[in-house]
C-alpha cells in the first residue's frame, strides 16, 4: 500500500502532462470551463498530413544536426577520455573541472561572443555552424560517459590484442569501440537530446535557414492552436523514445551475433 | 616525441576546441564589452558599459530575479527529486519500470515543458476548469493569475517539473550502488523511517544532490527558451534582457549586451567554485564512517 502514493505522485507529475497533451490534440474546441472536452475531432492530425512537408523537413533538418552532434561530440572525446581514464598527470583534476565548464556556465555568455566570428567566417545560417556550437555544449556528457566506459572497461582487453599482434587502429576499431558502445550510447542519447531539443543556439546561429523542429514548433506554442502545438510535443516525446528503442534492440543485436552476450 | 607532447597530442581533439571556440568565445564576449571587435567602432571608455549597468537599477532587479528564481527551483527539483528517487528506488520490480515514466519531462525540450506549464496554470487552463467544476470559482478570473504574478511563478513551475527527473536520475544512479544492509540494520535498531532517510541515506546521496544543484540552478540562471515563453515584462530574466539588447536595439548597445553576459559568466564561475569549497568544507566536518 505505501507504494500507491509514491506511483500516484509520478502519474500526476510526469504522465498527467502527456494525457492532457494528447486531449489537447484530439479535441481543439476545448475550452474552459470543460474538465473532459466536448467533442473530440480529427481537425489538428488532418493538419499536420496536410503540412507534412514542412513538419517533416524540419524534423530532418533537426535530426541530421542532432546526429552530426552526436558524432562530432564522439570523435572529439574518443581518444581525450581514454587518456583521462588510463593516464595520470599533474593538474589532471583541474583540467577535467576546467573541460565540463561549457556544460555548466551559460552557453550564451560564449556563443553570442563567438556569433560575430561565425558571421565573418559565414558559418551562420549553416549546418555546419550549428553543430559546431551544439557540439560545445554538449560533449561534456559524451566525455563524461566515455571516461566512465573506459574505466570500466579496463586495459586488459587492449594489451591482450597487442601481445596477439594488433596494431592501434585495429585495437581501437576492433576491439575497443565495440565494448565500448554501451558508453557511446548512454552519452550520445543526452547529446542527442541536448541538440534535438535545443532553441536559442540553433536560432542564433541556424538563422532562419537551418530549419529546426523547435523552430517550427515554437511560434505554435504561444498562439491559439493548442491542438496543433500539443501534437508537435508529443511527437517531440514520442520520436527519442522510438530511437532509443531502436538503437537498444540494435546493440543487443550486434553483441548476440558477435558473440559477446 | 616527448611524452607530454605527445599526451597534449592525444588530448588535442578536445583541448583545442576548447580553447578556440570556449575561451575564444568568452574572450570575444569579454572584448566586445569593453568596446574592442565591436561591429560599430565605440567611442567613450572601456568600461562605460559596466558603469552604465551599475547605475541601472533594473539591472540589479533583473539579476536578483534570475537568482531567484534559479536557486527556487532548483531547490524545488532537487529536494523533490531526491524523495521521489528514494520512494522510486523501494519500489518492488515490476512496480520500478512503470516508474520510468519520469523520464518523460526528460525527453521533452525546455519550451515543450513550458507549454505544458501554460496548458495547466493559464487562467483558462486545466487547474482553472477543475476548480471550476469544483465549484471554487465561478469565473476564469477568479482563478489566481499564477503565470503573470511578477513572481516569475510560471518559470518556477517549469524548471522545476523539468528539474525533478534530472534529479532522480543522478539520485538514482547513486542509490543502486546502495547497500540495503545498512538501512536494515539502522531499521532493527530501532530508527524510524525519517531518521533513516536523513541520517544514512541522505549524508550517501549528497555528491548526486549537489552536482545535480549546481547544474539546475546555472541553468536556470542562464537559459532563455523557457522564459522566452513565460517570462513577466518586469523584471525579466537577464537572458531575455540580453537578446533584447542584442537583436532588437541598434548596434551602439552591442558592449552592453556582452558586458551582462560577461558579468553572468564571471557569476557562473564563481559560483561552482564557492559552492565546491563549502562542499568540500562541510564534508570534512563530518565524520566519515
Amino acid at each position: 500500500m505505501k507504494h500507491v502514493g509514491t506511483l500516484l505522485v509520478l502519474v500526476l507529475l510526469f504522465v498527467l502532462p502527456v494525457i492532457v497533451l494528447l486531449l489537447t490534440g484530439l479535441a481543439p474546441g476545448w475550452r474552459f470551463p470543460d474538465v473532459w472536452p466536448d467533442t473530440f475531432s480529427l481537425k489538428g492530425i488532418d493538419y499536420l498530413v496536410r503540412h507534412h512537408d514542412q513538419i517533416l523537413s524540419s524534423l530532418g533538418s533537426s535530426f541530421v544536426f542532432s546526429v552530426f552532434t552526436v558524432l562530432l561530440t564522439l570523435f572529439m572525446c574518443l581518444f581525450p577520455a581514454a587518456v583521462f581514464a588510463r593516464v595520470e598527470f599533474k593538474g589532471k583534476a583541474l583540467l577535467e573541472g576546467l573541460l565540463l565548464t561549457p556544460a555548466l556556465v551559460p552557453p550564451m555568455t560564449f556563443a553570442m561572443g563567438l556569433h560575430f566570428v561565425f558571421i565573418k567566417l559565414s558559418l551562420t545560417e549553416t549546418m555546419v555552424g550549428v553543430v559546431i556550437l551544439l557540439a560545445m555544449v554538449s560533449y561534456p556528457y559524451m566525455f563524461r560517459a566515455l571516461v566512465a566506459g573506459f574505466q570500466t572497461m579496463g586495459e586488459d582487453y587492449r594489451i591482450c590484442a597487442r601481445n596477439l599482434g594488433a596494431g592501434t587502429l585495429a585495437i581501437v576499431l576492433q576491439v575497443e569501440l565495440p565494448l565500448l558502445i554501451p558508453a557511446v550510447v548512454a552519452g550520445g542519447s543526452v547529446v542527442f537530446l541536448v541538440a534535438f531539443s535545443e532553441y536559442f543556439l540553433v536560432f542564433l546561429i541556424g538563422g532562419g535557414s537551418v530549419a529546426s523542429f523547435t523552430g517550427t514548433l515554437f511560434p505554435l506554442l504561444s498562439s491559439s492552436n493548442r491542438s496543433l502545438a500539443a501534437l508537435l510535443t508529443l511527437i517531440f516525446l514520442f520520436l527519442p523514445i522510438l530511437l532509443f528503442l531502436v538503437m537498444d534492440t540494435a546493440v543487443v543485436r550486434l553483441y548476440r551475433k558477435r558473440g559477446m552476450i | 616525441m616527448s611524452w607530454t607532447t605527445n599526451l597534449f597530442l592525444r588530448l588535442s581533439p578536445l583541448i583545442l576546441p576548447y580553447l578556440v571556440l570556449f575561451c575564444g568565445g568568452v574572450f570575444l564576449t569579454v572584448c566586445q564589452s569593453i568596446g574592442v571587435l565591436t561591429p560599430l567602432p565605440q567611442d567613450g571608455g572601456a568600461l562605460d558599459a559596466y558603469a552604465g549597468l551599475l547605475t541601472d537599477r533594473s539591472f540589479f532587479a533583473s539579476f536578483a530575479f534570475s537568482l531567484g528564481v534559479a536557486a527556487v527551483s532548483a531547490l524545488f527539483a532537487v529536494a523533490i527529486g531526491t524523495f521521489l528517487a528514494y520512494r522510486v528506488w523501494q519500489l518492488p520490480g515490476r512496480l520500478a519500470t512503470a516508474a520510468l515514466v519520469y523520464k518523460i519531462p526528460l525527453i521533452l525540450p525546455h519550451i515543450a515543458v513550458a507549454f505544458v506549464v501554460l496548458v495547466f496554470w493559464s487562467q483558462s487552463g486545466i487547474l482553472a476548469s477543475t476548480a471550476h467544476s469544483l465549484g471554487l470559482i465561478q469565473s476564469m478570473n477568479e482563478f489566481p493569475n499564477v503565470l503573470y504574478s511578477g513572481w516569475g511563478i510560471g518559470m518556477i513551475l517549469a524548471y522545476t517539473l523539468k528539474g525533478t527527473p534530472f534529479a532522480m536520475l543522478l539520485v538514482l544512479a547513486l542509490l543502486v550502488r546502495f547497500d540495503v544492509r545498512q538501512i536494515q540494520t539502522a531499521a532493527m535498531l530501532g530508527a524510524s523511517g525519517l531518521r533513516i532517510f536523513s541520517s544514512i541515506v541522505l549524508p550517501r546521496l549528497a555528491p548526486a544532490i549537489h552536482t545535480g544543484f549546481i547544474i539546475l540552478f546555472l541553468y536556470g540562471f542562464g537559459a532563455f527558451d523557457i522564459p522566452y515563453l513565460l517570462s513577466e515584462s518586469r523584471p525579466g530574466m537577464l537572458s531575455i534582457h540580453v537578446y533584447n539588447l542584442y537583436f532588437k536595439h541598434d548596434l551602439a548597445r552591442r558592449p552592453e549586451a556582452m558586458a551582462i553576459l560577461t558579468i553572468m559568466f564571471g557569476f557562473a564561475l564563481l559560483f561552482i567554485i564557492a559552492y565546491s569549497k563549502v562542499v568540500r568544507r562541510l564534508e570534512n566536518g563530518v565524520r566519515k564512517l
